[in-house]
């Protein structure tokens, strides 16, 4: 079965006044149908740019995909005209942005803004597309809903606006979803709510999902596969299980052991990982996390390190691990 | 919202009233007075003119008067026509101050609105270019400088167009300009940045990943939003453009209400100054009022405060 | 478990502080510096006009009246034989004087009524700002004229009218400067380590809210010009002999149809000028916000 989406060597870069930034350089990965995926990362890593470039919603002049390939259902969404791509955004892909306080228009309803892409891409009337909008909100769980069809965003609480906007986001019933960090605005009891109703959403429709965000908790309960990005690349990719228990990547198990754990002792300090991402407009020949890695050998300054199979449906980029050492590993 | 508007009126009439009390103060600091003439009067026959005009009782009595005869729409009688009362000379006046006003008005936004939007929406391309460049220029030179530029090129050496007077289009459309150019500028420029500004928002981001059409996008989400800061400047603006109009109408010898109340200050007409000043503060309070409420009628998130 | 502690190289970026960033930013604006050289240069040979021609401004030649541009007098002379571009020249160091002094006077009163409103709050704030609502109110020029007539003619009392209406602008900015920093995260830092009211004002507030006085100060300069032109066309500005633009305007004005030039010579001065203070203004607010800094 081909999968759904498949992201081809996607490279988009940024034009700036300092220089080229090369946010995603390189970056591949797949959803089936009906799956979810993470992609995890620290912020500037590149996941939301990846996420833009399938929409083609990265700005522009300043931002440019340059090379690759995005394949949905076999088309290659980036050889589609203007026209046949609006077809696409809100029907087919959907988006589920990350500040629902600045990602709403404040003039227009709540519920109008639900059923534009219903007027558009179902032909609905504006009083079709409220009713439909309505039923949405009660669906994502806001009580009263057709009182607050006729709300403005600021009438919203942050948690309610984030409901909002998935309901925007599942409206035409889209086949995929992207969720943009979905819930780091929120806290955590709604945390919980919102990755719940997503999930049942996506399970009732056979949605596919793509879950961006450094979350690491919440990514072990939802995706299936976990793609891990750093400074604009994949270093790591493989089902949640594998990568959780036996990460083959020092920056993912960095990542792991940064978390703050209730079963752990209380004094036990938290162990960030050190330093800074590289400079995406210049970055150091070899492998981008030798500043910080400490298990850094002489090749890793070499030679940019690629994907490659180190367990079975186990792929990560790194010198080391692919010599067959991981002392970053936990004995079990 | 009605009791939005009612406190608003309140506050209008306070406001007014205090216009006219420090008005009232000033003009009776000036020295000289309404009879001073080139060759001055004999002292019994000013005495005599004081006592008529009520001129001889304590100031505070002369305002209280004053301020009872304007709730009864009173304003006096004017001391250098003395057989007008200040309502009818400002009422002559007034059609071709208000025609002056409106015309510049929608002139200035019919050009301005435009202008900015398409220089926001094609950024650093020819139009963008020179609609800043004009928006510059015509901000800073004044109406009135403007006016003599104007008139140099198109009276005296094209004679196409009369220097002065009201009433045909040749002589209206060269005042028009010149009152229309600044706030023409001014909305352009605010619109230029406030569409620019608007346009990188996250939700036009979130409009345009639904996948409706552009000009949906531009309309409904970023014209909306960005012609919201012109209604907000639409108050001083308009106040710009009523004192802008008293200076016009005095280069181009337009008899509206400008002149005359230029003229009332130099002959010391108390009741003509008084009312020109209640006249235009008037207008002013009145149409901030009017920006005001549409204001809260465009953007929700005033209304509900 | 853990991850042996690397290097912590971040990569660099020069480092530039908020004013040394704007006068960068400003020096590259080629219509701001336009603008700032016009103005410089207009004020030294305002200065130096003494040096520049050896005509006085009030001086009258009455057997060369109202001449057109010659080797002689470089603009002409007007109905009085007076030699029009020493009077431009003079003329100003009226204009440029009213900018100046006006402008002083706003920010004298405006920037302590402003500060005072806007870091006290509460009532203070409130009975200022009903006061700055009236001042509103009342059109300026109305006010100015008024006021003309009480304070009298000379030129300082000219300089103050125009002040006393102008410092509205400048407090309520200050005050909406003042107010939403107050509220920001730094000043909680800087009361938390002990800061009290006028340090707070002086070191945290006042620099902050600096920028945006800055330009409105730069605009309000050719606006006083303005007012001070047009008063002296109606024939309240400044009493003659001091020269003026506005009432070399005037004057002007009533040989418009044969002798147009002289019109047209202060006219374009007072255009330049203000313009060049826009161009000024408009650059100084770019270089200034720090939104736009690198």
């Amino acid at each position: 079965m081909t999968p759904l989406l498949q992201v081809r060597n996607i490279k988009t870069y940024f034009h700036t006044q300092d220089g080229v930034v090369k946010a995603v350089d390189g970056v591949s990965y797949d959803v089936e149908r009906g799956e979810t995926i993470a992609l995890v990362g620290e912020s500037g890593c590149g996941k939301t740019v990846s996420a833009l470039s399938i929409l083609r919603l990265v700005a522009e002049p300043a931002g440019k995909i340059m090379s690759g390939e995005i394949l949905f259902d076999k088309v290659d969404l980036l050889k589609l005209s203007d026209e046949e791509m609006r077809k696409m955004r809100g029907a087919k892909i959907s988006i589920i942005f990350q500040e629902p306080l600045t990602s709403l228009n404040p003039v227009l309803t709540i519920g109008r803004q639900i059923s534009e892409g219903l007027e558009f891409h179902k032909n609905m009337s504006v009083p079709e597309g409220m009713q439909e909008a309505t039923r949405l909100l009660k669906l994502v769980g806001i009580p009263h809903p057709e009182r607050r069809v006729y709300d403005y965003p600021h009438q919203f609480s942050g948690g309610m606006r984030q409901r909002a906007m998935i309901a925007i986001a599942i409206a035409c019933q889209p086949q995929l979803i992207i969720a943009d960090e979905p819930t780091t605005v929120v806290d955590v009891t709604i945390q919980a709510q919102l990755l719940e109703l997503i999930k049942n959403i996506t399970k009732e429709h056979n949605t596919s999902l793509i879950l961006i965000t450094h979350n690491l908790g919440i990514v072990a309960r939802y995706a299936k596969r976990v793609f891990v990005m750093y400074a604009g690349n994949i270093v790591e990719y493989g089902s949640a299980m594998d990568v959780y228990h036996s990460p083959c990547h020092p920056y993912t198990a960095g990542l792991l052991a940064s978390v703050p754990r209730l079963d752990e002792p209380r004094k036990t300090r938290l162990q960030p990982i050190e330093g800074q991402p590289p400079d995406l407009i210049a970055p150091p020949m070899g492998c981008s996390f030798q500043d910080r890695c400490g298990y850094c050998i002489g090749e890793c300054q070499k030679e940019t390190p690629h994907l490659s199979e180190v367990t079975p449906n186990h792929y990560a980029a790194c010198c080391v691990s692919q010599k067959g050492s991981r002392q970053w590993q936990k004995s079990s | 919202m009605g009791r939005f508007i009612v406190r608003r009126i309140l506050w209008l009439f306070l406001v007014l009233f205090v216009v006219l009390l420090i008005t009232f103060v000033l003009m009776h600091l000036v020295p000289g007075g309404p009879w001073d003439r080139e060759k001055a009067l004999a002292p019994k026959v000013v005495e005599a003119l004081n006592k008529r005009y009520g001129l001889d009782l304590p100031l505070w009595r002369q305002f209280v008067n004053y301020v009872w005869g304007v709730l009864h729409g009173d304003l006096g009688i004017s001391y250098s026509y003395s057989d007008r009362t200040v309502t009818s000379i400002l009422l002559h006046g007034l059609p071709k101050t208000a025609t002056l006003g409106i015309l510049a008005f929608v002139f200035a936004q019919a050009i301005g609105i435009p202008f900015g939007v398409a220089a926001a929406l094609k950024q650093n391309s020819a139009i963008d270019y020179t609609s800043v460049l004009f928006s510059t220029i015509f901000a800073s030179i004044p109406g009135f400088v403007l006016g003599i530029l104007l008139m140099v090129i198109f009276s005296v050496v094209l004679h196409w167009l009369p220097t002065s007077g009201w009433g045909s289009p040749q002589q209206i459309i060269m005042p028009v300009i010149c009152l229309a150019a600044l706030p023409a500028a001014q909305s352009s420029r605010i619109t230029r940045a406030s569409t620019l500004e608007v346009m990188h928002q996250d939700y036009v981001r979130t409009a345009r990943s639904k996948g409706i059409l552009e000009s949906s996008v531009r309309i409904r989400h970023i014209f909306r939003n960005s012609l919201i800061p012109v209604v907000t400047v639409a108050g001083p603006v308009l106040a710009d453009l009523i004192t802008g109009s008293f200076i016009i109408e005095n280069l181009f010898a337009i008899p509206g209400v400008g002149r005359i109340f230029v003229q009332g200050i130099f002959s010391r007409d108390y009741t003509l100054i008084m009312g020109g000043v209640l006249f235009y503060a008037f207008t002013i309070a009145l149409l901030n009022l009017v920006v005001d409420i549409l204001y809260a009628a465009i953007d929700p998130r005033i209304r509900y405060e | 478990m853990a991850i042996a502690i690397k290097s912590t190289k971040a990569f660099e970026r020069p480092h530039h502080s908020l004013w040394g960033d704007a006068i960068v930013r400003l020096r590259r604006n080629y219509f701001a510096m336009i603008g700032l050289g016009f103005i410089v240069l207009l004020a030294i040979a305002a200065i130096c006009a003494p040096l520049i021609t050896h005509y006085g401004f009030a001086d009258q030649h009455l057997t060369e009246i109202l001449q057109g541009p010659s080797w002689k007098h470089w603009m002409g002379t007007d109905q009085l034989g007076r030699d029009t571009f020493a009077r431009l020249l003079y003329g100003a160091r009226t204009s440029l004087a009213v900018g100046i002094f006006t402008q002083f006077i706003v920010i004298c009163i405006g920037l302590p009524v402003g500060a005072s409103a806007g870091y006290m709050g509460g009532r203070v704030d409130n009975y200022i700002m009903r006061f700055v609502d009236i001042m509103y109110a009342f059109p300026d020029i109305l006010l100015i004229i008024l006021l003309r007539s009480v304070l009298g003619g000379s030129i300082y009392m000219l300089f103050l009218a125009i002040g006393l209406v102008g410092w509205v602008n400048i407090a309520r900015l200050v005050r909406g400067q003042i107010m939403s920093l107050k509220s920001r995260d730094y000043i909680s830092a800087a009361k938390a380590m002990g800061g009290m009211g006028r340090y707070i004002t002086w070191r945290h507030l006042l620099p902050n809210s600096l920028g945006p006085i800055i330009v409105s100060v730069t605009f309000n300069v050719p606006r006083a010009i303005f007012t001070e032109a047009a008063l002296s066309y109606i024939g309240i500005g400044v009493k003659p002999p001091t020269p003026s633009w506005g009432a070399m305007i005037q004057d002007g004005f009533n040989l418009i149809f044969s002798k147009p030039y002289m019109l047209l010579f202060p006219a374009i001065a007072l255009a330049l000028l203000m313009l060049a203070f826009t161009f000024l203004g408009d650059g100084l607010r770019d270089a200034l916000d720090p939104k736009l800094r690198r």
